[in-house]
């Protein structure tokens, strides 16, 4: 995966008659014109709003006035110091340890699972991997269903064991690990199946050699399959890293930040800023520092393959 | 006497195996089951508590409901345009694109193509603010060139279109060259049709993160005449809102559910092995 982001050298081309040619004019436009229509949709579209994003960060614009002026980094001074902001910063954090190390383990443990030569195993495959593809807001929406307190599913499966009515969205404690329990229902069938493309990379051999030499079941996965599995595993945590702590649709559709600023994530907060306060130029610098987030995770990742390979 | 106890711990392994599939396929079927159950029984079964696994008696009441009383039609319609236009769009600009960046020579090349690999980092939620502002600039907010346009500068399709016309092989668009056909010829008559997995691959990931995309829509589409169907369930069934805010009408809003999620479905169970490649290979999310 990581290989690809690294340009690959332009296979070492002969004079593939560009500028020698006598059309030589036309030949070295041409490549402009197969870029150009996606060169306009990328600048108008991506490269352009990533650049003015930075530059309203250091202004006080206000969507609603339509006016503001140049501030330096005071929006990012403020930042430090509001306490909201760092409630929703500690509140993604929280979010990502209840899902981040489930999504990952649950990942890798369905994927050796349905790994297995068992009977129906595709079937199985299908089915976890089935939720991905459901959009966010119907996740959400079924989940308030079966999470409703007095006439949920899910109350109702509690009850057989003696627990009964948890307010499982409207109390701040429950809210956050229930909108976990979703994400995990909902994306951990997209982890399996990396793991599984991980897994059926391994030879075979590998792991029969170990049996034969003895090994039992546990100390071949423990010393021959995990190990191997070390670079999928790093992207899995590095992909399930960046999209938890982007995490949006399912808050606002579930809880809209609440009960209180409970579920309030740091998304959440620069979505309402930008569009319910109007302060354009305060959220685009908390866009900034989720966007040095990423950046830094990217570094990680970067530092972490280069390492693996020279091992 | 060991062989025996051997074959013993297989059974009893296998069985605790196919047990363990049975229950996660249990768990992760469950909340689509009850979707659809739910959306099949008249409201008086909905509130009903102990709840029953399949509806008393079957109704369509709240398909009925949503498809009357909402412009439900009109935001699958929506949906159904902007998927089918931007995947368009991406295909042609990407594969045109990536083709001149993986074949052709021009200067500056190498430096454009990591400036477009770049943004691979920076996701939607950080650009929407100057985007919407942007839209509202030119006034197109509430509009479906709103929804659909930014999705055309896609950076992921450009990635893996390039890295698939570089490892074409080079003998036969050689070959077309020498034969005096144009860039634009070997492009359409030679590259797409040896490209077709990838396409294929590209495509699936634009129209299902078109289809389930929310918050930039949720920014640009608050009219029915724009309104894209996540949008319209999260603002009329969601947690917040309208019909199930004061009272709770979880009926209807499991039947917009089936109706939004069927398609998905379909195409995913009819095309499971492209779509697990496409959705694998992007990191897309939902």
């Amino acid at each position: 995966m990581d290989r690809g982001v690294r340009p690959a050298h332009p296979a070492a081309a002969p004079a593939r008659g560009s500028r020698r040619t006598p059309s030589g004019v036309r030949l070295a436009l041409g490549p402009w014109l197969f870029v150009l229509p996606y060169l306009v949709t990328f600048v108008l579209f991506r490269f352009g709003p990533a650049v003015a994003g930075f530059l309203v960060s250091l202004t006080n614009w206000n969507l609603m006035s339509g006016s503001g002026r140049f501030v330096g980094v005071d929006n990012y001074a403020r930042l430090a110091t509001d306490p909201q902001f760092r409630q929703s910063l500690l509140q993604t954090l929280y979010f990502m340890a209840l899902t981040v190390p489930a999504l990952v383990i649950l990942g890798l443990l369905l994927a050796v699972l349905v790994n297995q030569r068992l009977r129906g195993r595709s079937v199985v495959r299908t089915a976890i991997f089935m939720p991905y593809v459901v959009m966010s807001t119907v996740v959400g929406v079924i989940w308030l269903w079966m999470l409703n307190t007095d006439v949920g599913v899910f109350n109702y499966l509690l009850s057989l064991l003696g627990i009964h009515g948890i307010p499982w969205l409207s109390d701040p404690n429950a809210a956050m690990p229930a909108i976990a329990l979703t994400t995990i229902w909902w994306t951990v069938g997209f982890n399996m199946i990396i793991f599984l493309a991980g897994l059926q990379d391994i030879p075979p051999e590998l792991e029969e050699a170990a049996r034969v030499d003895g090994a039992g079941t546990f100390t071949t996965f423990r010393s021959i399959t995990l190990p191997l599995l070390r670079p999928v595993t790093f992207v899995v945590v590095m992909l399930t890293l960046i999209n938890t702590f982007e995490v949006f649709d399912q808050i606002y559709v579930m809880t809209g930040g609440g009960p209180g600023l409970s579920t309030l994530t740091i998304i959440q907060f620069m979505y309402y800023e930008a569009f319910q306060f109007y302060h354009v130029g305060y959220a685009s610098a908390v866009a900034y520092v989720v966007l040095a987030v990423l950046v830094v995770l990217a570094l990680i990742q970067r530092r972490f393959l280069a390492r693996g390979d020279l091992a | 006497m060991t062989d025996h106890s051997k074959t013993a711990r297989t059974i009893l392994w296998r069985t605790f195996l196919y047990l363990g599939l049975a229950a996660v396929t249990l768990v992760a079927l469950f909340p689509l089951f009850w979707m659809v159950s739910s959306a099949l029984r008249p409201e008086g079964q909905i509130l009903a508590y102990p709840p029953r696994w399949l509806p008393a008696t079957w109704t369509l009441e709240n398909f009925a409901y949503i498809l009357g009383r909402f412009a439900f039609a009109r935001w699958w319609l929506n949906s159904i345009v902007a998927a089918g236009v931007s995947t368009a769009l991406v295909l042609l600009l990407d594969s045109l694109a990536a083709y001149a960046f993986a074949r052709l020579h021009f200067a500056g090349q190498r430096v454009l193509y990591l400036v477009v690999l770049s943004m691979l980092l920076v996701p939607i939620q950080v650009t929407i603010i100057p985007l919407y502002m942007l839209f509202a600039q030119v006034h197109l907010l509430d509009s479906l060139p709103a929804v659909l346009l930014p999705t055309t500068a896609n950076v992921t399709g450009v990635f893996l279109l390039t890295q698939f016309f570089r490892n074409l092989p080079g003998e036969l668009l050689d070959a077309a060259r020498i034969d005096g056909a144009s860039d634009l010829r070997i492009w359409w008559h030679i590259v797409l049709p040896l490209s077709r997995p990838v396409l294929s691959s590209v495509a699936i990931i634009t129209v299902v993160s078109s289809w389930n995309s929310f918050l930039w829509p949720l920014l640009v589409a608050y009219s029915d005449a724009s309104r894209t169907l996540p949008v319209g369930i999260a603002q009329f069934f969601g947690g917040e809102s309208g019909v199930s805010g004061s009272a709770p009408q979880f009926g209807p809003a499991m039947a917009a559910a089936c109706l939004a999620t069927a398609p998905v479905i379909v195409a995913f169970l009819v095309l499971q092995r492209s779509f697990v490649r496409g959705v694998a290979l992007s990191g897309l999310k939902g």
